[in-house]
């Protein structure tokens, strides 16, 4: 059994440590909020908070994860009202809804490391995870609605 | 942290005392009392549209699937509209199955089919009705309690009044009535609300899908988790038609937490206790396949150059998709001036974020089942599972999840993963979840076909086009996806054609035909449906004539849409928001009109050029659009958004090969969708003409092939006649 940090609560887990993280939460845990997409780093649906660094779940062992504090967009904000949630409730960001979680997971961590982006840093920092329903014009926008509105 | 206890949608129906009205074959409505019918023991009345408990909570239910396209906020606005709910208070509901004449759309052949941007189209009218017939019994029920005459009843939002008294109920307090007044004169279209009274179509209330969405609750097939259930994957045939010719399971078989291996027809099955163990099983099989498959001979290149010399070749024989005077005479006439060009378009894959998934649970007799599915028809997808098991529909519990996204990836795709999903639950006894993974869907896709264009035109002296001929060579999307609707379409395939008939244009001799190629990969329909390759290659060429004919496209389009105002309209509009015309310094624009069926749409592309290595950039996409009345305009934008991006991609960087029957492709590193850095600004303009409402999910797609590819034209004088449009082959063309 392993003992993982998950959104603030201890949990133990009976999987080999080698299996990805990505099943791991999914599967065994039940948070399905994070997202298979690619299984292979490719497309950021599974991107989920390892000590605070937003990375691929997908590609991240279990072992890797011992000891560290895991965040999932279940664990981003106890009400679900980070700024980030309001802002892509205000700019209506989602279409299929898919890839949001780890669109916003990822634009979480931008804006712990930078609280102001400029609008290149955005683009920059969220040309990593992938959008097919093509929410981007309105993911860009809602960062920026959070990072003035906080 | 079950997912499950999400899923209460279903509880919500056996709620006490609800009022619903069905709407009946004919637009009948019928009032019932779920309590009362409970009692009756009838079965549980799904039929219905609409229900108000006595708690005031208006409960609307929608007959398409969500994919991201809005539906589960638009459609329900339409009848709130008529019924002046109190959107506050509206809950909604798809209707997971049901009768199809009670529930099908209209426009999908009668089918709870969500495809080809038809929800809009296909059930304001429905929806309407049924809004008017529930407020008016309502309001009759209302009359009879307060003892007045109805006429003098009316409401608000969320009320039935009668002024002259100042008598007012909300309607949970008219549903708790002890006698519901049902029956009520029948709804015409005067019945209906002149647009001036509308209080919510128009309007931009929030989506009421997106909330969960930001916090990871909304649960697609692939989350979902039940008790007992079983992983299962596949290793599925490298070429459509092959076997498993021999299996050595041995050691799959020998990982702890491996239940079962299965050969099924076209792949074997690991079964297995946890996902992980059952991926690691499949990477263990070895497998020799029957390689006799005649796809094994299938080759993307090979295959799209046959279709080329097919549309080219004129004895060849096409199936006439539209036809207005007589082009053939017009373009064979002595000394007319004639115009020829080629296009063509490759395969694409949908590349939805949600890898495929199913689960099912199969009774203990083996002929029922309970079914998870992200699907575009619920009737499709039922019908298969009661295909695979040897029942009948009545025997599937279906349950239509929500979607990561369709794009016509989940039309018929029931009868691959479902199919097996059922077969596998049904050989364990416990129900199974099936996951295909990425590179499964990539390999196992069903792709846009590839299309080859002939385009022949004749211009008169002053420069009109007085005849065009659109040759399509492609195979048939409708004969592989619904091969019995195929046997009555008279070889018509709306799937591949429909756009070529360019019906906006005022040109007096026109034909367009559809040469039939043999199928050689799996085909569907792809956003923006026959309308992308189609448009592309008509806009393309339209472009072409304006130049022969020394005119500048826009004033070329211009004289051809003469009869055609919101055309124009369009157009004109999106000349103004571009500032068409005037580029900065390089940069060009490219300009197309294309539609999406009843929907109009025109776009202009600014765009540059790296020479040095052939790599189109995207800067700025304006688009104006025609839906007829938009019901919710923010998400007709965000679809018109989307559609533009998804097109960009396709025609940028997307293309499946094939090569000895396999697809080439694996994953997003070689088949990968525009990203967020790559993307132009875009503005939409919505222009309303006030006719009937049409869809939204395609037209971003259409005006985005030839945009781009006229705005090269304008920038290097060189012509882009095939997509995509990679670095590789613009360098290739520039050099030329």
């Amino acid at each position: 059994m392993a003992s993982l940090t998950v959104n603030g609560h201890s949990v133990s887990v009976d999987a080999e440590p080698q299996t990805p993280l990505l099943w791991v939460l999914r599967e065994h845990l039940g948070l399905t909020g994070t997202k298979f997409g690619c299984g292979a780093g490719l497309c950021g649906a599974c991107t989920v908070h390892i000590d605070g660094e937003a990375s691929f779940a997908c590609q991240t062992p279990l072992e890797a994860a011992i000891g560290k504090a895991i965040t999932t967009i279940e664990g981003l904000s106890p009400s679900g009202e980070h700024p980030l949630q309001r802002a892509w409730i205000a700019e209506q960001a989602p279409q299929c809804g898919y890839c949001q979680s780890g669109q916003i997971m990822r634009a979480a961590a931008l804006l712990s490391t930078n609280p102001h982006p400029t609008r290149e840093e955005i683009i920059d920092g969220m040309a990593t995870n992938l959008c097919r329903c093509g929410t981007y014009p309105r993911i860009v926008r809602a960062i920026e609605r959070a990072a003035r509105e906080g | 942290m079950n997912a499950i206890t999400t899923l209460s949608r279903r509880g919500l129906l056996g709620s006490a005392g609800a009022l619903g009205f069905a709407i009946l074959a004919g637009g009948a409505l019928k009032v019932f009392r779920e309590d009362a019918v409970a009692q009756e023991g009838r079965p549980a009345p799904l039929n219905a549209w609409v229900s108000i408990t006595p708690g005031d909570e208006v409960v609307i239910r929608f007959g398409s699937t969500e994919m991201g396209q809005g539906v589960s906020t638009s459609l329900p606005m339409i009848l709130a509209e008529e019924l002046d709910a109190d959107w506050s208070r509206v809950r909604v509901e798809q209707v997971d199955q049901g009768p199809g004449e009670v529930y099908g759309n209209p426009v999908t052949g009668g089918m709870l089919y969500t495809a080809g941007s038809s929800s809009i189209e296909g059930y304001f009218a429905i929806m309407r009705r049924a809004g008017a017939g529930a407020r008016r019994i309502l309001i009759h029920t209302a009359a009879q309690a307060w003892g007045v005459p109805a006429a003098e009843v009316t409401s608000e939002p969320g009320v039935i009044l009668h002024a002259l008294s100042g008598r007012r109920l909300r309607h949970g307090e008219v549903a708790a009535l002890p006698r519901i007044v049902t029956d009520v004169p029948a709804i015409t279209d005067a019945d209906l609300k002149p647009r001036a009274a509308w209080r919510l179509i128009g309007t931009d209330p929030g989506r009421l899908d997106i909330p969960g969405k930001t916090r990871g609750e909304t649960v697609y097939s692939i989350d979902l988790r039940l008790p007992g259930m079983a992983y299962a994957a596949e290793l599925l045939a490298p070429v459509e038609g092959e076997s498993p010719a021999s299996v050595a399971d041995s050691e799959a078989r020998a990982l702890p937490g491996v239940i079962d291996i299965l050969r099924l027809p076209h792949a074997v099955a690991v079964i297995a206790e946890r996902w992980e163990t059952a991926i690691a099983a499949r990477d263990l099989l070895a497998v020799e396949w029957t390689g006799t498959s005649p796809f094994r001979t299938a080759d993307s290149e090979a295959d799209l150059a046959a279709s080329q010399a097919a549309a080219a070749d004129a004895a060849r024989p096409g199936v006439t998709w539209a036809s207005r005077g007589d082009a053939p005479a017009a373009l064979s006439a002595a000394g007319a001036r004639r115009v020829t060009a080629d296009y063509a378009t490759e395969h694409t894959y949908h590349a939805q974020m949600e890898p495929l998934a199913a689960v099912a649970s199969v009774d203990a007799d083996g002929k029922g089942a309970e079914v998870w599915l992200g699907t575009q028809s619920q009737t499709v997808s039922i019908a298969a599972a009661a295909q695979a098991l040897e029942t009948t529909p009545d025997r599937i519990r279906f349950h239509a999840m929500q979607m990561g996204g369709g794009f016509g990836r989940r039309t018929v795709f029931a009868r691959d993963i479902l199919h097996d999903a059922l077969l596998l639950s049904r050989h364990v006894r416990r129900p199974v979840k099936l996951i295909w993974t990425r590179e499964d869907d990539v390999k196992n896709g069903w792709f846009r076909p590839a299309t080859a264009h002939r385009l022949e035109a004749v211009l008169d002296a002053e420069g009109a086009v007085t005849a065009l001929r659109h040759r399509v060579a492609s195979p048939s999307i409708f004969a592989f996806a619904l091969p019995q609707r195929w046997e009555r379409a008279n070889g018509r395939d709306l799937l591949v054609m429909e756009g070529a008939e360019s019906a906006e244009y005022g040109i007096p001799n026109l034909l367009a035909e559809h040469v039939i190629m043999e199928r050689r990969a799996r085909v569907s329909a792809w956003r923006g449906i026959g309308w992308g390759p189609n448009c592309f290659a008509r806009e393309g060429f339209i472009d072409e004539l304006a130049e022969a004919a020394g005119s500048d496209p826009l004033a070329f389009r211009r004289r051809l849409l003469a009869n055609s105002p919101r055309g124009l309209a369009v157009l004109d509009a999106v000349v103004r928001m571009s500032d068409y015309g005037h580029p900065p310094p390089g940069r060009a624009h490219g300009l197309s009109f294309a539609g999406y069926k009843a929907t109009l749409g025109a776009g202009v592309a600014e765009l540059s050029l790296d020479r040095g290595t052939g790599q189109i950039r995207v800067h700025r996409f304006w688009a104006a659009v025609d839906p007829g009345i938009a019901i919710h305009p923010r998400n007709l934008e965000a679809q018109t958004e989307g559609g533009i991006i998804f097109g960009l991609s396709g025609l940028l960087k997307e293309r499946i090969s094939i090569a000895a029957g396999e697809v080439e492709q694996s994953n997003f590193y070689d088949y990968e969708p525009l990203r967020l850095n790559e993307i132009p600004e875009i503005a939409v303009r919505i222009i309303e003409s006030g006719a009937a409402p049409s869809g939204a999910g395609e037209i971003g797609v259409p005006m985005t092939g030839a945009a781009v590819a006229n705005g090269i034209f304008a920038l290097t004088g060189k012509r882009l006649r095939r997509m995509p449009f990679t670095p590789d082959r613009v360098k290739v063309l520039l050099d030329a």
